[in-house]
């Protein structure tokens, strides 16, 4: 119960930290690029509840085809999908050398696979389920850069 | 056999006639001319004996008219010539001429029937000779006919390997022993008849007593006898003999001889062998495979041969002989009388051959499986007269059929909860992303209701996000839970699309942890499939997952492509391709074998199990690689309804 109390205090002092930025960063865009509907739409709600815009992706082809590479502050992406992973789409940014702020979120994440990812230039790397403040702690970390 | 058919120039009158009374001329001038003679040479003059003479020649050479001229030639002549004074003298002569003249032709006449009798003689003497001859022509006939038919019966000994022989029983010896005997017993006929201790030599020393015993039994009941025993020839030989013996009685029906034949039957003896042999083989060959053979009659419906093995069958006593052919009906299942009747019927009404299989209850209450195949037999004139054939007990084979199937059965679920238990870790991960997306819905419903001015539209969004993710996570859980499930094969109705879409959404998880993207091609026209919905969902799961793990390490693009088809013979075509690693180098069937993996810890029995399933349902399982990446699997399953026996 104190842990519950203690954690809503807390999400509510990040809710109006965020809605302060959100203010000052009017315009800056969190992508979501996750294949699971479900994840999407969470993701898409979590970060409405901090005031923060998002377009969700259901794949890393959908996402660069859309061309809005350049108005993306973070990019928050899943590894394992079909067709292009995370990480390929990590690297394909990296080379047009289009730096956003990524995070990963993963269900199926291992040391190694975490080294890569955050030489290759990751924020963060998250395995499912992940810890929402955790997870917000790290866009703000994004969007603070 | 008149005179005239003798010849004698002299007796034939026509032509001879002249010479006849000429003789008498002749004959009577030759007297005158001696008696001239003598009166030249101053001799007595006998004319009269000269003329006696002359006429007695006459008479036997000329006949009786040339010796009665003759007569009174010499008459006249000696008239003539010696002209006598006294009458009385020259009466007397005429006188003694005349009683010679009578004299001469009584002699010819006696001459005459001599001559007869003698030519009747001779006729009865040619006709004698002429008998004779024939029956000399027909005795010599009948020695060649004997000749040729005492030949005729050497050959027949000869071929039937039978020697005839007659014996005195005063001594025992021998008197006729034919050719063959001589040629069975190794004895040379120049040698002459062999004694009775040389033929009892001959006899084996084993039978020799028996033999002896025989012969002396049969003397001494004066009954005919036979005997089977050996002999021994002096190189070693070794033969079978079968002898048979008549006695024979003479007029005072005291015994004499015995007549009879011995027959070589070393080669039917050996041949009889031969058959008891392979007849006790047969036996055993039809007691080891629970075999037994038949043939019955159709018209009239009889049995006409059963086997030793055929009565252990149906258990019935081989005593009981034919009777149990009827009684055989009784023992048949009730549930399947009705169709093996039928089979025999159409059998007999097409004249053709019929297999069967049915059941038997035993006296004893057990069921025992029969399985039958019976061949028509025709007659001369094309109709049916037999059928033959055979019935084997099967009882033991089904029940290793039946516990095979159940091992099969087990082993594909084992192998089916291995599978899964190779999913898990993927299923793991596949149900927690809806259980972090519940979670992270749920703190956002919560984000919302903390704000100093709840939003309660928000929450409440959130809050049936929360369901959603968790009703999709119960899914999941329900989906896998169902494969685990220990259910008996249950043939139904099934929608093979569905099924794809239920492997693919299982799959989604693992595909996802390798970055494959899971394609499903399916055709409109789904055809209806006839099978067991776990056991086809095995065998998609088992295919997919050899897809995924072909391109575990790929480069390149990761597709796993499902496609269903309706093909032009009516059956459904379902392939499953991958962009991976390919098939191993020329083994295309061999990756089929029980216990072929290319993993290090695959069991190998997927595949193989895989292909029982599809077989067992009618249709075929084969892969080939593609013509770029990766390999296809290919099964199809037959979508008409076909009857089971």
């Amino acid at each position: 119960m104190i842990a519950n109390s203690q954690s809503m205090i807390a999400a509510a002092a990040a809710e109006r930290y965020f809605v302060a930025m959100a203010i000052q960063r009017k315009g800056k865009m969190v992508a979501i690029v996750d294949d699971d509907e479900l994840m999407r739409s969470a993701l898409q709600g979590m970060l409405k509840s901090v005031g923060l815009p998002s377009q969700a992706f259901a794949s890393a082809e959908e996402f660069l085809r859309s061309g809005q590479h350049q108005q993306i502050a973070c990019l928050i992406a899943d590894i394992r999908m079909p067709g292009m992973s995370g990480l390929e789409l990590q690297a394909k940014l990296n080379a047009e050398h289009c730096r956003i702020p990524t995070i990963f979120i993963t269900a199926h994440g291992d040391t190694k696979m975490r080294m890569q990812a955050l030489r290759a230039g990751a924020v963060e790397f998250l395995a499912k389920p992940f810890d929402d403040e955790v997870l917000l702690e790290s866009v703000r970390a994004a969007l603070a850069n | 056999m008149t005179v005239t058919g003798t010849g004698r120039w002299f007796a034939r009158p026509a032509a001879a006639a002249a010479l006849r009374y000429g003789l008498a001329f002749a004959s009577i001038a030759a007297a005158m001319g001696l008696a001239r003679l003598f009166l030249y040479f101053h001799l007595p003059q006998p004319f009269a004996a000269f003329a006696l003479s002359a006429i007695a020649i006459t008479f036997w050479y000329g006949g009786n008219m040339p010796g009665i001229v003759a007569a009174l030639l010499a008459s006249i002549i000696r008239y003539s010539h010696w002209s006598e004074t006294h009458a009385a003298s020259r009466a007397i002569y005429d006188l003694v001429f005349l009683i010679f003249a009578f004299l001469m032709m009584a002699i010819n006449r006696s001459r005459s029937e001599l001559e007869v009798s003698v030519a009747e003689r001779t006729a009865d003497l040619t006709q004698a000779n002429q008998e004779l001859s024939l029956e000399i022509a027909q005795r010599k006939r009948a020695e060649e006919k004997l000749r040729q038919s005492e030949a005729y019966l050497a050959e027949a000994q000869k071929l039937a390997h039978t020697g005839s022989w007659v014996w005195r029983v005063d001594g025992k010896e021998a008197l006729h022993l034919s050719e063959e005997w001589y040629r069975i017993y190794g004895f040379d006929p120049k040698d002459g008849m062999p004694t009775f201790d040389k033929r009892l030599q001959r006899v084996h020393p084993d039978d020799r007593a028996r033999w002896k015993e025989t012969i002396d039994r049969a003397i001494r009941e004066k009954s005919e006898y036979e005997i089977e025993f050996c002999i021994l020839l002096p190189d070693g030989t070794v033969k079978d003999l079968y002898t048979v013996g008549h006695p024979v009685f003479d007029a005072s029906s005291l015994l004499v001889q015995f007549v009879g034949t011995t027959t070589d039957v070393t080669e039917r003896k050996r041949a009889e062998e031969a058959l008891r042999r392979s007849e006790a083989y047969l036996a055993e060959a039809q007691r080891l495979t629970h075999t037994g053979s038949w043939v019955w009659e159709v018209a009239p419906r009889r049995a006409l041969h059963l086997s030793e093995e055929w009565y252990r069958i149906y258990g019935f006593d081989q005593k009981d002989g034919m009777s149990a052919w009827d009684q055989r009906l009784e023992r048949i299942h009730p549930d399947d009388r009705a169709r093996r009747q039928q089979k025999i019927d159409r059998a007999i009404s097409e004249k053709s051959e019929y297999e069967l299989e049915y059941r038997i209850i035993l006296p004893s209450g057990t069921v025992r499986h029969l399985h039958s195949v019976g061949h028509p037999v025709l007659d001369a004139s094309g109709n049916l007269a037999q059928f033959v054939g055979s019935s084997t007990d099967i009882t033991e084979r089904r029940q290793a059929e039946e516990a095979l199937r159940q091992a099969q059965a087990d082993l594909a679920r084992i192998s089916r909860i291995t599978t899964m238990g190779e999913l898990t870790a993927s299923l793991a991960h596949e149900v927690n992303q809806p259980i972090a997306a519940a979670v992270t819905d749920a703190n956002t419903c919560l984000r919302w209701l903390n704000r100093d001015q709840p939003d309660l539209d928000e929450a409440r969004e959130a809050a049936s996000r929360v369901v959603k993710d968790a009703t999709r996570a119960a899914e999941i859980v329900s989906r896998t839970r169902l494969l685990f499930k220990k259910v008996s094969p249950q043939w139904e109705s099934v929608d093979m699309h569905e099924i794809i879409r239920e492997m693919v959404a299982l799959m989604s998880g693992e595909a996802a942890r390798y970055s494959i993207s899971v394609w499903a091609e399916l055709t409109a026209e789904l055809p209806e499939v006839k099978g067991d919905r776990v056991q086809l969902q095995q065998v998609l799961m088992n295919l997919m997952m050899n897809g995924i793990e072909a391109m575990k390490d790929a480069d390149g693009p990761r597709e796993l492509m499902v496609r269903s088809q309706a093909t032009e013979d009516g059956q459904l075509l379902v392939s499953i391709s991958d962009t991976g690693v390919g098939l191993p180098l020329q083994q295309a069937d061999q990756i089929f074998n029980a216990f072929f993996t290319t993993k290090p810890q695959g069991t190998g029995m997927g595949l193989r199990i895989s292909r029982s399933i599809v077989e067992s349902h009618g249709g075929r399982l084969w892969a080939a690689d593609n013509s770029s990446r990766g390999a296809s699997f290919h099964l199809s399953l037959p979508t008409k309804v076909e009857t089971h026996e």
